[in-house]
């Protein structure tokens, strides 16, 4: 089980990782602003996928590229799967292909939400914990279908912020918060995200990671943008840590309610 | 010649061909690719001295960027 509150290295199964942001790959405008920002998030986590092998992009060998940056674990994902036996499948390819245990479970098969579906996600990750893999499924914010993924081996689960790539931020905040506080393995916010402010609340309420993809892609400055993601997630784990206030339902004065210039109070 | 279908595609390859060949002649014996022929993985030591048979189902995948 993760201690939640003493540790400051990401942990997931024995794995351990000094930054907490998790970087998707995808849609940048070329490979090496994806490498750049890759370079300036300090991530050592990033997801890929896997098609079929084009001969029009031989030059474009992205597990090369990737293999530039030491200390990176690649995370490949199943989309392109529509159920649980296409992403098994995904997945041991991807073993082969990356040498990684690392598995993202994304299973949406309707490409108007890209909602992940809960049944097939939940047999897809439980076939593959089962055989050793490091699963992490990305699943709409249910704390009960977390809670099944969890018992059934499940290395982290990965609840979305809101819709992929929408950018709507922590829409399911409330909901995120009720899977954390269930949970013994991390919770990491996984879609949705837009702004580095947006990271940092999902860390400080107690998620161990967040991951991020489009935000940090399509920005103006992919690198800058990656930048200011680390420093986010750290900030929200270090505010996390100290131990944020409480809320209170009316003032509480900072300044010291005693005579002021002869009148008394 | 026998008929296999690579990557959805029939193609005709010549008899005796073996994974290397069909690596070589599609250009991706120079990257990273897996390979699955009938739905099964077939391992990189397999791949000079596995004979593909009349239609084979050959799939061939690499990495790509997602999210």
């Amino acid at each position: 089980m993760v201690n939640k509150y003493v540790m400051n290295e990401l942990q997931i199964g024995t794995y351990r990782f000094s930054s907490r942001l998790i970087l998707g790959t995808g849609k940048f405008g070329n490979v090496q602003s994806m490498l750049d920002a890759i370079r300036a998030s300090g991530t050592e986590l990033v997801t890929v996928a896997i098609r079929r092998f084009n001969r029009e992009q031989i030059e474009h060998d992205l597990f090369a590229a990737l293999s530039t940056i030491d200390g990176l674990t690649l995370m490949p994902n199943t989309s392109g799967a529509s159920n649980a036996r296409e992403a098994v499948r995904a997945a041991h390819i991807s073993r082969e292909l990356s040498g990684s245990p690392f598995i993202k479970v994304e299973i949406h098969p309707n490409p108007q939400h890209l909602m992940p579906d809960p049944i097939e996600t939940y047999e897809a990750s439980r076939i593959l914990a089962s055989e050793g893999f490091l699963v992490m499924p990305y699943i709409s914010a249910d704390p009960v279908l977390a809670k099944r993924l969890e018992d059934a081996g499940c290395a982290s689960v990965m609840p979305l912020g809101s819709a992929i790539g929408s950018g709507q931020g922590l829409t399911t905040a409330e909901m995120i918060k009720l899977i954390i506080r269930e949970s013994s393995i991390p919770v990491i916010v996984d879609a949705g995200l837009r702004s580095p402010s947006e990271a940092c609340a999902a860390i400080e309420m107690g998620c161990e990671a967040v991951l991020v993809n489009s935000a940090i892609a399509v920005a103006e400055n992919p690198e800058e943008m990656a930048t200011a993601f680390a420093g986010a997630v750290k900030a929200g784990y270090k505010a996390r840590k100290a131990g944020i206030m409480p809320r209170s339902g009316s003032a509480v004065a900072t300044s010291p309610l005693t005579s002021f210039l002869g009148k008394a109070t | 010649m026998i008929t296999i279908t690579l990557n959805g595609e029939q193609h005709k390859i010549r008899d005796g061909s073996t994974v290397d060949d069909i690596l070589d002649i599609i250009g991706a014996e120079k990257q990273r690719v897996a390979v699955v022929v009938n739905e099964n993985i077939v391992y990189p030591e397999k791949h000079s001295s596995m004979v593909l048979q009349e239609n084979d189902q050959v799939e061939v995948l690499a990495f790509v960027e997602g999210g």
